[in-house]
């Protein structure tokens, strides 16, 4: 099967949307205000004419390419960066500063390419058996799984469960506004007919991420020259490689799992691929001063979860961040459910698509590590033009769904929203997540309640649901415990 | 600190205001009577989460727990809110959706550019040829390459640039 979606994705047609979905993924990852999620949200009106698989090889591109420019920002920018590469941020930037840059640059980019290429294939022999076994899984089931997903991506991320659960809840609420399409009653449309068919995904992905983003920059923007470190030292050296090949390893192996049980996503896992690292190091020393085992770690960490959430997005169509919730949406907007059914009903184009992202990862490694002073060069772009062409395209984006205005006061009312969230630590990715879950969530709770009508008790007591919330219960007590963990190791730095 | 405690409170207000309109706004939803989950059931749970972390958010700050204002490349910390940029930005905005209708996208959309770069600190000079160029790119890639035509307005019947 792989074979074949080999063959798929490696017709040149194919091959020039993966470059493609991997150049705009590297430079939206190093652009500062600018991700993935956002990036594919603005790409869905303008690839409805290429088929589905050209247009989720250019998307999974794009989330593959955005771990891996991220990491270019944080070693070589004289800022802080994303929450997801901050480690990095922490060892790479010192590398830099004390002129070993070219090796930080090597050991991210090399370890971002074992870590996404090994991960790639553990999902390649999970995901099928995965997708056979969730085939048997009932609504309640569905329902118990999405709650973890929400639980975890609203409570557990993030330094404030209340205010990421706030963020949870706007999305929700934002999904529900529309047509309820088991009863076709309409809901919070204020009377408005536009309202009917709900508010597009793309109009508040593009709001929360691009508009939100821009005002809030801007609000605080920093003047003044962009700082970039140079590029000094040596690439690889034997040291290089006898020092890093373990890491990227170990951060592999932390990275997969957490991505794939929806965990925490990429940040958990580079703390935890960090922290692993410098105890394990014969140096410890070393680190806050540029080891370079802090930068391959938590990079191949980083990677390695990012191919993990694509486990669950693909085998049960449940997303874990942000832009694996935008991907679902883009299904979604091809009539295709990702999902169990997925590998049986869409074989073909799965495997084109999983096959791609081997191929991409090959060019991913050929974008950062050769061509990496290309990137520097758009990392130096003045941000005033830069943030004038993210409104622009924001705007764009918002009006090619359905070419009315009305849809740009709804982008500018939710960028708002997304400036205020910015400013007072809510986190913009549970909502996301639930606008894109909340709908399918609450279809299976009132599937689940039809089959045994209105029996409240049906939630829980299928053995598979069951087990996830005691898993759900337990990853919440070691989150506590972590938590404070970390709290206190913060005070003894 | 003052206003940002009180935009604290704000905010956790707003969130808790939509829970309630919610909660209200949902008893309207027209549901047959029966012992089935209807359309009513989980716009009230949802309305209660709003509600619950609304004023969960509120005590929070009244503790003097502020949110953590996001941290990124681009942000100072060391510098006050320029509320007057994001003034700005917010009505070139609403000029650039107002104006498609009036005079076509290739206007509104350069406008929004240079508006926006010239808000933000860019030489007008510079600025304006690039916004000029880049609306009427876009207008022609999205006529030509994608099919797909953006009002041309004052451009209208002009070739290339009338899909």
């Amino acid at each position: 099967m792989l074979m074949e979606g080999f063959a798929t994705a490696a017709q040149p047609e194919y091959l020039l949307y993966a470059l493609l979905g991997v150049t705009l993924g590297t430079a939206v990852g190093v652009l500062p205000g600018i991700g993935p999620a956002m990036t594919v949200a603005l790409l869905l009106p303008l690839t409805y004419t290429l088929d589905p698989t050209a247009a989720l090889i250019i998307f999974a591109g794009i989330y593959y390419g955005g771990m891996y420019g991220g990491s270019t920002t944080s070693i070589l920018l004289n800022t802080p960066g994303e929450s997801a590469s901050i480690v990095t941020a922490l060892e790479g930037n010192k590398m830099a500063k004390a002129g070993r840059g070219a090796a930080a640059l090597a050991t991210a980019a090399i370890g971002s390419f074992v870590a996404g290429t090994i991960a790639t294939v553990l999902l390649t022999l999970l995901a099928p058996t995965i997708a056979d076994v969730a085939v048997q899984l009932g609504p309640a089931d569905y329902v118990a799984l999405m709650v973890v997903a929400f639980t975890t991506v609203a409570a557990l991320l993030g330094s404030s469960p209340v205010r990421g659960l706030a963020s949870l809840g706007l999305g929700l609420f934002i999904g529900l506004i529309g047509t309820d399409t088991l009863s076709g009653q309409q809901r919070f449309t204020l009377g408005i007919t536009t309202m009917a068919d709900g508010i597009d995904v793309v109009v508040v992905a593009v709001g929360v991420f691009a508009v939100g983003e821009a005002l809030y920059v801007a609000s605080r923007l920093r003047h003044g020259p962009i700082e970039v470190v140079p590029i000094g030292g040596k690439w690889m050296t034997g040291e290089f490689w006898k020092r890093s090949w373990k890491p990227w390893l170990r951060g592999t192996f932390i990275g997969f799992p957490i991505g794939t049980v929806p965990a925490g996503g990429a940040d958990v896992s580079t703390f935890l691929s960090y922290a692993a690292e410098k105890k394990l190091s014969k140096r410890p020393e070393e680190f806050g001063k540029g080891a370079i085992e802090g930068v391959a770690g938590p990079e191949a960490a980083n990677n390695a979860a990012a191919a993990g959430v694509l486990v669950p997005l693909l085998t049960l169509g449940l997303p874990t961040t942000a832009t694996a919730a935008v991907i679902v949406a883009a299904f979604q907007s091809y009539g295709i459910q990702p999902g169990p059914l997925l590998f049986t009903n869409n074989g073909p184009m799965v495997w084109a698509l999983i096959a791609s992202l081997y191929i991409g990862n090959v060019m991913l490694l050929v974008l950062n590590l050769p061509l990496v002073k290309i990137w520097v060069k758009v990392l130096q772009i003045p941000r005033p033009y830069l943030y004038a062409g993210i409104l622009l395209f924001a705007a764009l984006g918002t009006y090619a769904v359905n070419f009315v205005t009305d849809d740009l006061i709804v982008l500018l009312v939710i960028g708002v929203i997304g400036f205020f969230m910015r400013r007072h630590g809510y986190p913009v990715a549970p909502l996301v997540v639930g606008l894109i879950l909340g709908p399918m969530a609450e279809e299976q709770v009132r599937r689940t309640l039809q089959i045994s009508e209105g029996d409240l008790s049906a939630l829980v007591t299928s053995p598979f649901a069951a087990t996830a919330y005691g898993i759900l219960v337990v990853l919440l007590v070691v989150t506590v415990v972590l938590r404070l963990r970390r709290k206190k190791s913060e005070v003894t730095v | 600190m003052i206003t940002a405690k009180l935009e604290e409170y704000a905010f956790g207000g707003l969130v808790a205001a939509i829970g309630v309109f919610t909660l209200v706004d949902a008893t309207t939803i027209a549901a047959r009577d029966d012992n089935v989950v209807g359309p009513r059931a989980f716009p009230y749970a949802v309305g209660v989460l709003l509600v619950v972390t609304g004023i969960v958010a509120i005590i929070a700050t009244a503790r003097g727990k502020l949110g953590e204002a996001e941290e990124g490349e681009d942000v100072d910390e060391n510098v006050r809110t320029d509320w007057i940029t994001v003034g700005k930005l917010v009505a070139v905005l609403i000029a650039h959706l107002v104006l498609i209708d009036l005079v076509g996208w290739p206007v509104a959309a350069a406008l929004l550019f240079f508006g926006a770069a010239w808000t933000l600190g860019a030489t007008w000079w510079r600025a304006l040829p690039i916004a000029i160029v880049l609306a009427l790119v876009v207008q022609v890639v999205f006529a030509y390459g994608l099919g797909l035509s953006l009002p041309a307005g004052i451009f209208e019947g002009v070739p290339f640039l009338d899909g």
